[in-house]
């Protein structure tokens, strides 16, 4: 049991942070550098496991917020009414699980790409953490709007510096996107704090006060749509998606990892734990704009991605499907598909995360990602092709593996409310599979193409893709443990609680 | 008038004092330790003020505890600029006394506008600080520019001189007399004469914070004075102005009309100074239509003076003082004999001199207002204050605007990191210790108040009502 008397969250959000001093000694020496910042990460990790591994003692303690296995709050800046609130649900819990989990493949898969600058790179990574891990522990808005922001410095240098191709144009484009949005958000969050100081005369920012603010409808539908623009950039629905292929192509893989596995998640995160609750009728009136919109981006991205050459842009274009099914889930805001789309971004997380890695390491042997170029790596690299085969047939949701519980369980309830949405869903895994089965088809099976040197996979890379495919496997073979963790966050959430 | 009263005064007079012993010691010792004395004389003033807390009054001026805070704020800034140009003035030719005897008279100017009660106090501080800087700006002798630049500030300020003393002659004449504390309880039966007088002054103080419409001036002064003399330019002198536009605001407020002027002077503002920040290849160019925008954004929190606009346009502006130190001081250093002026120049120099770089960046990201750099706190408390005060429209138009912002600041970001330096790295001449503080200090600051503001803003809070 861990005693309740730590600051655990805080250590959770401020560790990788704390670690960046570490590095400054280091400075000069980067492999040192790579084995602290390594040895932080999986501190981290391991931390977060053992909080799964105690959450139902933990849920056993009543805490002051139903719900939550772990509440730490103390004054920060008064003159605003801000206060430092964090808070750990089994929903946060998941989400945490995965940052920690996805950092640590971000930065094994960097481990001999990351060259110049090494020491940077790893500050930034760390903030970067500590950035992620603050938005999915804050119950106080003005600090996850806080968090929310610190996380775009980072990124911006991991694509700028780091990236290829396109690299400043593919990062001025990311920032600015999210930033509009963002901004927008944080109009909201004042005018919403406002409107609660002028019910009842408290200035706060604490999330479970502002869920009991009466707004008219009118500015409700307001609020909602600048919260609703923000998630929906990060997410990213239909016609705000244009940042993300780019953003992920030009970034480099741990930054692609980082992209796909967890910004993606804040996004909906944000939109489960703030945009739904806060705003339930403007939510509710702006549904169907929302299937709509998902819908769209299902079949949209399917298509394009089909039209890839590029194999990184063309798994891009597939996270804006899958983050498609998720939307669907949250849309239909019922218990079994908001689950499902819960477990989907995890899965989609480790799935996607894996193969970015699997494209980062055949770019860095062959320096290319074209798929023409490719042919026959079944014969020449069969390690890679069977990892690829596998995470390929785990994205299209191969029964056994993870996708398939997340879009299972999204399907299955969103076909209760909305069947034809259902449907139509539906028929967009069908068009993933297409478009994957081609890209394995072509990448691994077809005659070789062009004469390329290629070595398999080396055991560092080898271990950290059975760990992925392994947990994988688990996730999508025993998905329980996962589903009872967020089961009465759900509950409370669909319920009008927190 | 009591001794007390005096030694309330004291900083003001160590400061007038120490100008002249620099004057003085540059007749006696050419090229001496100038520098290090001026920053003594400062610092002095400043220990004087913390460790005797005196308030008092003499006929139209007072050292109230907000006037301490503010000559306190402007004293650093003072004290930074003096290590700045430290180095850079003797890598020009800079040499002599005139530099740190005239900042020294700006610090008098701007400490004696902050504790006025009584416009003509107000009028003569504001005055005798804008004239040091005429000398100032044009302080390169052989620069073309400077002396350029100098024509330019002179012209216009004289012109907004006037203005101001015209504005302060027609309240006079309504109202009879010049004490604000009675201008303000006269309150609202507002004449034509008076109100005249009123805009007047408005539009003078517009001028010094290079508010649009009257702006024009800014660019050009910012691009041709030396980059030390331009941080000071852009921080201490608006914050002066504005902590003299604060005294004022009993009146303004009075006078419903304001509101429109104010709301104009934001809007414009914030839409001109963002859109030509936008299209310029001069950094100190950038920077200061980037400032005139800032300056919007504290005329939005002025719009919304009753709902604590206030204490949201202090903020923002030691904020903002804090960054735009940050900024042209990194200037300051990185320039070598010439200016560093194009964007361009600053490829890959975040690598090159890792300090200024780093000092530069957050100093930008801090008036684009991404966090952790303090800029965020500051628009946070604007549009908190604007939308408490009911502007909702120019809120939105001041967060989309900070957006387009966003795009400029982040260019520079981009030359310093993410673009190889052009030809052979040049490689700047290292850090004097002076410089390394210069830099630190207002990046650490900007840092810290964008993690934990609630010391400065409690402080705020009490000073202003």
């Amino acid at each position: 049991m861990i005693p309740n008397s730590l600051p655990i969250l805080t250590i959770l959000v401020f560790l990788p942070l704390a670690c960046c001093l570490l590095l400054l000694p280091a400075w000069k020496r980067p492999r040192l550098a790579f084995s602290l910042a390594l040895a932080s990460m999986l501190l981290e990790l391991a931390l977060t496991v053992g909080l799964f591994a105690s959450w139902k003692g933990l849920a056993a303690v009543q805490t002051a917020l139903p719900g939550f296995l772990l509440l730490e709050d103390r004054s920060w800046i008064e003159a605003f009414g801000i206060r430092y609130t964090l808070g750990l649900d089994g929903i946060s819990l998941l989400m945490v699980m995965l940052t920690a989990f996805s950092f640590c493949v971000a930065i094994l898969v960097s481990w001999r790409a990351i060259k110049e600058r090494a020491v940077l790179f790893l500050v930034l990574l760390l903030a970067m953490e500590t950035g992620i891990m603050g938005v999915f522990l804050s119950l106080d808005l003005a600090l996850f709007y806080l968090f929310w922001e610190v996380m775009l410095i980072p990124m911006f240098f991991l694509i700028g510096v780091w990236g290829h191709g396109r690299r400043i144009y593919s990062t001025i484009k990311f920032f600015l996107f999210t930033l509009f949005g963002s901004l927008l958000m944080l109009l909201a969050i004042i005018a919403l704090h406002l409107f609660h100081a002028q019910q009842t005369g408290v200035v706060t920012f604490a999330l479970h006060a502002l869920l009991k603010t009466t707004l008219a409808p009118h500015t409700q539908l307001w609020l909602y749509a600048a919260f609703f623009l923000a998630f929906a950039i990060k997410f990213p629905l239909f016609p705000v998606h244009t940042w993300l292929p780019d953003a992920h192509t030009d970034a480099p893989t741990a930054g692609s990892v980082i992209l796909a596995g967890l910004l993606l998640k804040t996004g909906s995160y944000g939109l489960i734990r703030f945009g739904y609750p806060l705003f339930p009728q403007a939510a509710h009136i702006l549904t169907p704009l929302f299937y709509t919109l998902a819908l769209i981006g299902i079949i949209y991205a399917s298509l394009v991605a089909f039209a890839q050459e590029d194999m990184k842009r063309l798994i891009a274009y597939s996270s804006i499907g899958h983050m498609g099914f998720v939307a669907i889930g949250i849309a239909a805001w019922q218990p079994v598909a908001l689950s499902g789309s819960i477990i989907q971004m995890a899965n989609h997380g480790v799935t996607t995360g894996a193969l970015f890695c699997l494209v980062g390491m055949l770019d860095e042997r062959a320096h290319t990602r074209e798929i023409a170029a490719f042919g026959g790596l079944w014969g020449k690299t069969p390690l890679w092709s069977f990892f690829f085969l596998f995470f390929s047939l785990a994205s299209v949701g191969l029964p056994g593996l993870n996708n398939f519980v997340g879009e299972f369980l999204i399907l299955a309830g969103t076909m209760k409310s909305s069947p034809l949405v259902a449907a139509l869903a539906f028929g967009g895994i069908v068009l993933t599979l297409i478009y994957m089965v081609r890209l394995v088809q072509e990448v691994c099976f077809q005659e070789e193409r062009q004469p390329l040197e290629l070595t398999d996979l080396v055991p560092r890379e080898l271990c950290l893709l059975a760990l992925v495919a392994l947990l994988n496997l688990w996730m999508g073979v025993h998905p329980a443990p996962l589903l009872d963790l967020i089961r009465t966050p759900v509950r409370l959430l669909i319920g009008g609680g927190p | 008038m009591t001794l007390f009263d005096l030694l309330a005064f004291m900083p003001l007079v160590i400061l007038a004092t120490g100008a002249i012993l620099c004057l003085l010691a540059g007749a006696v010792r050419p090229g001496g330790y100038l520098y290090e004395l001026a920053i003594v004389v400062v610092a002095a003033s400043m220990l004087w003020s913390l460790a005797l807390p005196a308030d008092g009054m003499l006929p139209g001026i007072s050292v109230t505890p907000y006037a301490r805070f503010c000559a306190l704020f402007l004293d650093l800034a003072g004290i930074t600029g003096l290590l700045l140009a430290a180095g850079y003035n003797r890598c020009r030719g800079i040499v002599g006394e005139e530099y740190p005897a005239t900042l020294l008279f700006a610090l008098v100017g701007m400490g004696a506008a902050c504790a006025a009660t009584d416009l003509l106090i107000l009028f003569l501080g504001l005055e005798a600080f804008t004239f040091a800087f005429y000398i100032l700006v044009a302080i390169e002798r052989g620069s073309e520019r400077g002396g350029e630049a100098g024509m330019k500030y002179l012209l216009n300020g004289t012109l907004s001189a006037a203005i101001l003393a015209m504005g302060i002659a027609l309240v006079y004449c309504s109202r009879g007399t010049l004490q604000l504390a009675e201008l303000a309880a006269q309150g609202r039966g507002a004449g034509h004469l008076y109100l005249a007088g009123l805009s007047l002054i408005l539009l003078g103080l517009a001028f010094k914070l290079s508010l649009v419409p009257a702006h024009l001036w800014t660019a050009d002064v910012y691009q041709g004075a030396p980059a030390p003399v331009t941080a000071l330019l852009s921080t201490a002198s608006k914050g002066a102005s504005l902590a003299a536009l604060l005294l004022l605001m009993p009146l303004v407020t009075g006078w419903p009309g304001s509101h429109a002027i104010l709301w104009w002077l934001a809007l414009l503002s914030m839409l001109c100074g963002n859109l030509a920040a936008l299209v310029q290849s001069s950094i100190k160019r950038m920077l200061a239509w980037s400032s005139v925008a800032q300056m919007g954004y504290v005329g939005l929190a002025l719009t919304a003076a009753p709902a604590g606009g206030l204490r949201a346009a202090a903020f923002y502006v030691v904020i903002y003082a804090a960054a735009g130190l940050a900024t042209f001081g990194a200037v300051a250093v990185l320039s070598d004999q010439g200016e560093r002026d194009g964007i361009d120049a600053y490829r890959g120099l975040g690598y090159a001199n890792p300090l200024a770089g780093a000092a530069l960046a957050v100093g930008l990201f801090s008036l684009a207002g991404i966090p952790p750099a303090a800029g965020l706190m500051g628009k946070f408390a604007v549009f908190a204050a604007a939308l408490r005060g009911g502007e909702t429209a120019l809120a939105v138009v001041g967060i989309l605007t900070a957006l387009v912002s966003v795009f400029y600041y982040l260019r520079v970001v981009v030359a310093l990191y993410m673009r190889p330096a052009e030809g052979e790295c040049r490689e700047s001449h290292s850090l004097a210790i002076s410089e390394v503080i210069a830099l630190a200090a207002p990046t650490l600051v900007t840092l810290f108040l964008g993690v934990y503001p609630s010391p400065l803003l409690d402080l705020l809070a009490r000073l202003i009502s």
